[in-house]
């Protein structure tokens, strides 16, 4: 699926988007954490820091780690705190 | 005198600089606390909702809280605090630095002004002692400008609060200006106008004591601490106006006056784009360890960027120069305009021009020199100024052609830059807003943001959920302390009630806490009432609710969704 990185955890990132394939959503923040050093400490196991949040396809935000997603997802992590 | 407080407030009569210091009842402040909470009584003690807000004998009230002064991260703030003359309603707007501790050290909780100077003055409180010195030379000028001189004048250690030439020419978004920072919203620069105060400088040596200074230290530290994780890097590393790709990403961004959700300029006037092609400084108000202002580059001199600022004179006017998007930014601050109600109501005429409702064919979407043409004319009053400066509902009763379906307005406050259709929940808080459309007394978009809901179908259970963010903002804004906070408090009303018990020595709980929030919600209510508000005003434009929002089928709130959620609202409030 394709990542989408906004505000904070796009500078942390350095990058704007990425291609990463999982089967749930913890599974897709373990190697978020893995291949992003700047990610990893927000990052824990399976788990945003609850100053990020995470959603599918612009649509429901998630946060289960079993949450499951397909090849064709978008998944965005973005600011919990947001607005302001 | 109970700790962190004075006990008294001085009511000034500026028509002759005679001033009253009265006792605030020790019951009065732990029911309503400082900050907007005690303005709000206080307000509705003077008996003046009746009155027009730009009347001399209407009172604008600057409230400090028993949390000025406290070594507490981010206490250092003001609430000013009057009748709207852009709304008839209730204003609270609130400001940070060191005019809250300057103001407090003079010896009161909060400073009432009624009547009018005789000429343009500024009134100077000097430890408590009044007087109004004039300001004849100062007529016309800056904020900035203003500030700078005084400070020259009077010493550097005098604070001041200061209304730009808006303020002194009656637009009803003027602002008053502190530090370079604003209390910004609904009118407070030309209620202070009105009375031909053109600044407030103060300075004082008066503290009162803590209860509990060693608790009180614990709390401060530890909370200092916890400022500085990942809870407020959004603030710290990127500022408000991060949101404005997150916005745009989420079809939620303002553009050419809520016509759309997203704005095909967006990069170029977002602070990652702006940060790789302009100077850039960070700056913090006075006892604050977020350090949420960044400040650009702009022409000479320099400006600070918040989202707010971005999306309403930039995708809501359909601007995407990013240099003129800061000019126009800079220009509002120099002023003392309301950024929001600027751009808003700019904006609300762009359309009305292109719907040819309204004949002046220079002012149109995407053009940057009409932008700023038009906010030197806001400023003046001059010419199509004069209209727009009245703010989009009085300008749309003026236009006619039912125009007042598209002026981005709830009781005549404009709408701040997050979309209703795509935000529901927070179209619900902007629907009931006291202050009218309003995102820093209701934080209801952290709910659309989140798993509680689904943002473009709310449904009932939105509500509680709204309440409880309008609930702890007006605890925030009484307290005072700032909601860029909010993230890392993991019980806030608990915290809160530690640090009130630290300050006060009451044996103040979360429970309380929690009904004296109920209490300030309730106060604003009252003096809206007495105004004259209906339930008739507890919604939003047309446009919101009989179009989808173009570009998202799924962004549509219907009005009987929105009469739903705003009848729940009220039976939950017990209204």
């Amino acid at each position: 699926m394709h990542v989408e990185f906004l505000g904070v955890s796009r500078e942390r990132a350095g990058v704007a988007e990425v291609d990463v394939q999982a089967e749930t959503l913890g599974r897709l923040l373990g190697a978020l954490a893995v291949r992003m050093p700047g990610l990893a400490e927000l990052i824990s196991v399976d788990r945003l820091h609850p100053s990020l949040a995470a959603n599918l396809n612009g649509d429901r935000f998630i946060s289960d780690p079993e949450t499951p997603l397909s090849k064709d997802d978008r998944v965005l992590i973005l600011s919990a705190d947001v607005g302001g | 005198m109970p700790f962190g407080y004075h006990g008294r407030y001085l009511r000034i009569d500026v028509s002759d600089a005679t001033v009253e210091r009265l006792r605030l009842a020790e019951t009065v402040l732990r029911q309503f606390i400082g900050g907007s909470g005690l303005g709000a009584r206080l307000l509705l003690d003077e008996g003046c909702a009746h009155l027009d807000a730009l009347d001399p004998r209407a009172p604008l009230i600057f409230a400090f809280s028993p949390l000025v002064g406290s070594p507490l991260t981010t206490s250092a703030k003001f609430a000013v605090v009057s009748k709207s003359p852009l709304t008839d309603r209730i204003n609270d707007s609130l400001a940070s630095s060191g005019f809250a501790i300057a103001g407090k050290s003079c010896g009161c909780d909060a400073i009432v002004l009624v009547g009018r100077a005789p000429e343009l003055s500024v009134l100077i409180i000097d430890d408590g002692e009044v007087r109004l010195e004039s300001a004849a030379d100062y007529a016309g000028a800056t904020c900035q400008a203003t500030d700078e001189r005084l400070r020259s004048h009077l010493g550097a250690n005098f604070r001041i609060a200061t209304s730009g030439p808006a303020g002194e020419r009656g637009v009803r978004y003027a602002t008053i200006s502190h530090d370079g920072r604003h209390a910004g919203r609904g009118g407070s620069g030309s209620v202070m106008g009105a009375k031909n105060i053109k600044a407030i400088a103060v300075r004082g040596t008066q503290r009162p004591e803590w209860a509990q200074p060693r608790e009180l230290t614990a709390i401060s530290k530890d909370l200092s601490r916890r400022s500085f994780g990942p809870a407020t890097a959004k603030y710290r590393e990127l500022g408000t106006a991060t949101n404005l790709l997150t916005f745009n990403r989420f079809g939620a961004l303002p553009t050419r006056n809520f016509q759309s959700g997203t704005f095909d300029e967006v990069q170029s006037i977002s602070p990652e784009q702006l940060s790789t092609t302009r100077a850039k400084t960070r700056a913090s108000c006075v006892t604050c360890t977020i350090g949420c202002e960044h400040i650009y580059g702009v022409g000479e001199g320099t400006v600070r960027v918040e989202y707010e600022s971005l999306f309403a004179l930039g995708s809501l006017c359909g601007i995407g120069d990013a240099d003129v998007v800061l000019r126009a930014s800079q220009r509002c601050d120099e002023l003392g305009i309301d950024t929001i109600s600027t751009g808003g109501t700019i904006a609300f005429a762009m359309e009305c021009v292109e719907r040819g409702w309204l004949d002046e064919p220079w002012l149109t979407f995407g053009n940057g020199e009409a932008l700023l043409r038009a906010i030197d004319l806001i400023g003046s009053r001059q010419g199509l100024g004069d209209l727009l400066a009245e703010g989009s509902r009085r300008a749309a009763h003026a236009i006619g052609h039912d125009s007042i379906a598209i002026a981005p307005q709830v009781k005549g406050l404009e709408i701040p830059g997050y979309e209703p259709r795509a935000l529901q929940t927070m179209a619900l808080g902007f629907a009931v807003g006291a202050r009218g459309a309003d995102h820093n007394r209701s934080g209801a978009y952290e709910v659309d943001f989140s798993e509680k809901v689904d943002r473009r179908h709310v449904t009932l259970d939105a509500v509680r959920h709204a309440i409880d963010t309008e609930d702890r903002a007006a605890l925030m804004d009484s307290l005072i302390i700032c909601k860029f906070l909010r993230g890392v408090f993991e019980d806030f009303q608990g915290e809160a009630a530690a640090m009130l018990r630290s300050v006060t020595g009451w044996d103040v709980t979360a429970a309380e806490l929690r009904e004296t929030a109920t209490r300030i919600i309730a106060a604003k209510r009252e003096f809206n009432l007495l105004a004259g508000w209906t339930p008739a005003e507890d919604t939003l434009p047309d446009r919101f609710l009989d179009t989808p929002l173009p570009g998202d089928a799924a962004a549509s709130l219907s009005r009987e969704r929105l009469d739903a959620l705003v009848a729940e609202y009220h039976r939950q409030r017990g209204w």
